[in-house]
């Protein structure tokens, strides 16, 4: 029972930065922007909130800053592929390249390397919090509760506004929404910002709230996952928020079954998140037969008057 | 029969060419020495190469010569070749290695320049101009071990570990055997984190190790992470590389750490005179031989009497009066692993897969 209570307990906090990044992710790419990049400016958002929190100590402003960092080195990505329409794919892997060489340089120039911070107190939404076995999920940093906020925000933007739906025109077909007089680059260097700004956030919150410290490469592959997260939510930023907490749920059990000392094959409990995947992409593959709802410009660059 | 060994022997130097005779006398440097070092991480980085460009300092002082440093040199031949060629170019005759993932371009590199002497930590090859050298890492864990079960009230203790190796494996037992030291009852809970610096992994495991009932949290990954979330969470622990109470200063009790310069001064000087001749097996250095040592907190929660061991212990392990994996050793299912009155081979020691009572792990 104490089992299932610390695990449910430390879900959120695995789940947050894959949640966030993989929102960040769709919304770019619902411009019809693929975006690889997502470690790099995690990294870029990681380092950015831990020399803040280093040198000011507020962890909003930290993280506010870790967006904004995230936000501009995405311009440099914008650049590249839709000023120079650069391939999409490369751009975005040498995005990531880039970033893990910057941040790691920074990091040692600077002297911020495993240098501890202060994070973030708890808070406890009572009465929730003294519910028997599930009251630890509802003890967290305020960007756990604030990260369901910034969901219901960006859902409610995509599908209710009248600018959301011009981003999806953007995104599904850019010759029809610029015939209709929607200003297309625009509109997806806005998503790549928007988007980028999210990734650093979630970068930020490994650094700064969880681990609250600095290590180059910290990240360890977490961006990927949230790119493979997009594609298995179908670019639906709910789904997206269920795989990121199945995610987290399973980055938290592996760690809490070994501490109780259960006598488990090592190498099978290390695999199980990579068989999940696999197991719910072959569920999700033979569970729905609706088309595709990836963005339908997805990864091509627009260019006026091209044929498609 | 004495005369064929012999005979196989010479055949063998002869076969390993003009280099293998060199080993019988030594190498001797075409030039004075001029050591230069390579990193593979920033020198800053908190662990395992700060403690080395620590020990090039004090290399500085007592070998009385600049020692020159490549930071950040990645784990591949693309990488390391040019930086050594360029290093060797500039004059350095002494190369001083600090990755396992060095060990094939260093010996590619020895074969190359056999008039260079080369070093390598962790590294596993070695030739009549190349040693690799690494430290008895479970000594300082069993004293950290020691320590751990000493500031322990529940006598349950938690290890935060990267992955199930040869090396991991010895330091995991090593603790638990010092942990029983002091309290014949105490168990180590081992988490494997899968990886040696992930820090989200690795503040994981620390948590699920104290949310379970550990009170003092031992580590061999590279990271201080463990540390920083014993201190957050009220408990203690112990550190690995370097003194992490630098990091934790109210939760780290007791830090393995290393001391290359203990090893390396003398064996430079050795270089430098031209009498140096590398181990065929490489060096894996006892503390008395200068691989590690401990950092122990001055802080009470040590009692006077657990601190006297610790150091009568250390005193034994420093002197080399002691042998930590000697018999009779079982593992916790009961089976002999090491036989009354023998002492565990290295090749052994390296592949360590088994745990002794009051070890538990994953499988």
């Amino acid at each position: 029972m104490d089992l299932l209570t610390h695990w449910l307990g430390n879900a959120p906090d695995f789940a947050v930065p894959f949640a966030l990044a993989a929102l960040g992710l769709i919304l770019t790419e619902r411009a019809g922007v693929l975006a690889l990049g997502a470690e790099g400016l995690m990294l870029v958002g990681a380092l950015a909130g831990i020399g803040m929190q280093l040198g000011v100590g507020v962890a909003g402003v930290s993280l506010l800053v870790a967006m904004v960092a995230a936000g501009a080195v995405s311009l440099l990505f914008a650049l590249m592929v839709l000023v120079l329409r650069i391939n999409q794919v490369i751009a975005g892997l040498a995005l990531v390249f880039f970033c893990q060489g910057l941040t790691g340089l920074a990091g040692t120039v600077f002297g911020w390397t495993n240098r501890p911070v202060s994070g973030l107190n708890t808070v406890e939404l009572w009465p929730l919090s003294e519910l028997p076995l599930v009251g630890k999920i509802f003890v967290q940093n305020p960007l756990v509760y604030l990260t369901v906020l910034i969901f219901i925000a960006v859902v409610w933007f995509l599908y209710r506004t009248q600018t959301g739906l011009r981003l999806r025109a953007v995104g599904e077909n850019p010759q029809a929404a610029d015939a209709a007089g929607i200003p297309v680059l625009t509109y997806r260097l806005a998503a790549i910002v928007a988007g980028a700004a999210l990734i650093g956030l979630a970068g930020a919150y490994i650094a700064v709230l969880s681990t609250k410290m600095w290590i180059a490469d910290m990240t360890g592959g977490r961006g990927w996952i949230a790119v493979s997260l997009v594609i298995f939510a179908r670019w639906s930023p709910w789904r997206a928020l269920a795989g990121a907490l199945l995610f987290g749920a399973i980055e938290a059990l592996i760690p809490q079954l070994a501490a109780t000392g259960v006598r488990l094959p090592q190498y099978f409990v290390l695999m199980t998140p990579y068989a999940v995947t696999l197991l719910v992409m072959i569920w999700v593959a033979l569970g729905s037969r609706e088309s595709a709802s990836q963005p339908g410009a997805l990864g091509e660059p627009f260019i006026r008057e091209q044929r498609r | 029969m004495f005369r064929n060994v012999l005979q196989g022997t010479v055949c063998a130097a002869v076969l390993l060419g003009a280099v293998g005779n060199a080993q019988a006398e030594g190498l001797t440097l075409k030039a004075p020495a001029k050591i230069a070092m390579v990193y593979i991480s920033p020198r800053n980085d908190g662990g395992w190469t700060q403690a080395f460009d620590e020990a090039r300092q004090k290399l500085e002082t007592e070998l009385d010569q600049k020692i020159q440093f490549v930071e950040s040199v990645p784990e591949n031949a693309a990488a390391i070749t040019p930086v050594v060629d360029r290093l060797i170019a500039r004059g350095a005759n002494v190369i001083i290695g600090t990755a396992f993932g060095y060990s094939d371009t260093f010996l590619e590199l020895a074969k190359k320049y056999p008039d260079v002497a080369f070093l390598n930590g962790s590294g596993t090859t070695n030739a009549a101009n190349l040693e690799s050298f690494y430290g008895r890492t479970y000594e300082s864990q069993y004293l950290c071990g020691m320590a751990a079960a000493a500031a322990s009230k529940s006598g349950k203790l938690g290890f935060v570990a990267a992955n199930p190796f040869g090396q991991v494996n010895w330091t995991i037992n090593a603790f638990e055997l010092g942990a029983q030291q002091i309290n014949p009852e105490a168990t180590v809970n081992v988490v494997y984190t899968g990886a040696w610096n992930d820090p989200v992994k690795e503040r994981a495991a620390t948590m699920a190790l104290i949310d379970n009932g550990a009170d003092v949290i031992g580590q061999h990954v590279d990271s201080p992470t463990p540390q920083l979330v014993a201190q957050e969470r009220g408990v203690h622990g112990t550190g690995y590389h370097r003194d992490l109470s630098e990091f934790a200063p109210k939760a780290t009790v007791c830090s393995s750490m290393w001391v290359w310069d203990r090893f390396l001064a003398p064996e430079l000087k050795k270089v430098i005179a031209g009498n140096w001749q590398p181990s065929a097996t490489g060096a894996l250095l006892s503390m008395q031989e200068g691989g590690t040592d401990i950092s122990l907190t001055k802080d009470p929660i040590i009692s006077a009497a657990n601190r006297a061991k610790i150091e009568a212990e250390r005193a034994q392990l420093l002197a080399g009066k002691k042998i930590l994996y000697s018999g009779p050793l079982s593992d916790r299912d009961g089976k002999e692993r090491i036989a009354a009155g023998q002492v565990m081979p290295d090749a052994d020691l390296w592949k360590m897969d088994w745990f002794v009572k009051g070890v538990k792990t994953q499988q």
